[in-house]
C-alpha cells in the first residue's frame, strides 16, 4: 500500500513538473525564440536590400506603377511590416506561406493572394499569442490606422477601413480579392490581416481590412505614418 | 525500477556516487539535461498539437 501511494505521488509530482515546464515553454520560451528569429529575418532582409539584391526601383510613386509580382519563395522573408498603433517599435518580417513553420518566424503571407502593393488582396496571418505575440493587441486596431510595409525599394501605406471583425475559421472569403463583408465593392489594392480569437482559443478569427493609400520610394524617406 | 523503500527519486539519489554535495551537483546537471531535452526536442514536437497555430482562415 505504501509503495503504491509513493509511486503514485512521485508520478504526480513528475507530471506536474512537466506541465509547469511546458507552460513556461509555450508562454515564455517560444517568445524568446521567436524574437531572436524575427530579428534574424529582418537583419537578413536589410542585408539583402543594402546589397540591392532584390529588384531595381521601378519608378514607384503612383500605385499604378508598382513593380511586377515578385516571385516570393516559400518560407523566405520579403517585407517588413510596421503598425504604429501596436507600438512605434513594432515591426515584423513578412514571410511567404502560412505553414506552421513559417508562422514561427514572423507574419505569414497567404501564398495564393496578391503580392505587396498589387491589385487584389495582400493577406497576412500572424500569431495572437505565443511566438512573440505579434498580434496580441489586434483588437486595438481602428479604422484609419496605418499599416506600413516595405519591400526594400518602396514604402506601402495601407489604411484600415474596417476594424477587427470576428468570423469563423472556415470563412475563407475574407481574403478574397474583393473581400465580402469588408464593404469594398470594386477591385482594388487591399490588405487583410488575420489572427486568432479569443486570445487563447481558436474558435474564431479576427480580421481587419485596409486599402492601399500611398506608396513612395525608400529614397524619399519614411512615410508620414512612421514619423514620430 | 523504483526501490521498494524510497521510490524512483530516492533510488537515483542512492545510486549517485560521492558525498551529498557531489550528489546534489550531479542531480542538478541531470535536471538541467532533462529540461534541455524537453525544451529542445519534446516541447517543439508537442506544441503544434495545441491550437495556438490556428491563425489563418483556410487552415493550411
Amino acid at each position: 500500500m505504501r509503495v503504491f501511494v509513493r509511486t503514485v505521488s512521485e508520478l504526480f509530482i513528475t507530471v506536474g513538473t512537466l506541465i509547469v515546464l511546458f507552460v513556461v515553454y509555450v508562454l515564455f520560451w517560444t517568445g524568446v525564440k521567436a524574437d531572436g528569429v524575427m530579428d534574424d529575418q529582418i537583419d537578413r532582409l536589410q542585408e539583402q536590400w543594402s546589397k540591392g539584391a532584390v529588384h531595381e526601383p521601378s519608378g514607384a510613386g503612383a500605385p499604378a506603377s508598382a513593380p511586377k509580382p515578385a516571385a516570393y519563395r516559400y518560407g523566405r522573408p520579403f517585407a517588413i511590416m510596421y503598425i504604429p498603433r501596436l507600438g512605434f517599435t513594432w515591426n515584423k518580417p513578412v514571410l511567404e506561406g502560412t505553414g506552421t513553420d513559417v508562422l514561427k518566424k514572423g507574419l505569414a503571407h497567404y501564398a495564393r493572394t496578391a503580392g505587396l502593393g498589387q491589385e487584389g488582396n495582400f493577406a497576412v496571418a500572424g500569431h495572437r499569442r505565443t511566438y512573440g505575440d505579434p498580434f496580441k493587441d489586434f483588437p486595438k486596431l481602428r479604422s484609419g490606422d496605418a499599416v506600413v510595409l516595405t519591400d526594400g525599394t518602396t514604402w506601402f501605406t495601407y489604411l484600415i477601413d474596417k476594424g477587427p471583425d470576428k468570423t469563423v475559421p472556415s470563412d475563407v472569403e475574407v481574403i478574397d480579392p474583393v473581400p465580402r463583408k469588408s464593404g469594398y465593392t470594386r477591385p482594388g489594392r487591399y490588405l487583410t490581416l488575420t489572427t486568432r480569437d479569443p486570445e487563447w482559443g481558436h474558435s474564431h478569427r479576427l480580421i481587419v481590412w485596409a486599402h492601399l493609400d500611398s506608396t513612395q520610394p525608400v529614397e524619399a524617406g519614411k512615410p508620414r505614418a512612421l514619423r514620430r | 525500477m523504483g526501490d521498494e523503500r524510497d521510490g524512483m527519486y530516492g533510488w537515483i539519489w542512492r545510486n549517485l556516487p560521492g558525498n551529498a554535495w557531489v550528489k546534489a551537483l550531479i542531480s542538478l546537471v541531470l535536471v538541467m539535461a532533462v529540461v534541455y531535452v524537453l525544451f529542445q526536442f519534446v516541447f517543439p514536437w508537442a506544441e503544434p498539437l495545441l491550437p495556438f497555430n490556428d491563425v489563418t482562415v483556410d487552415n493550411q
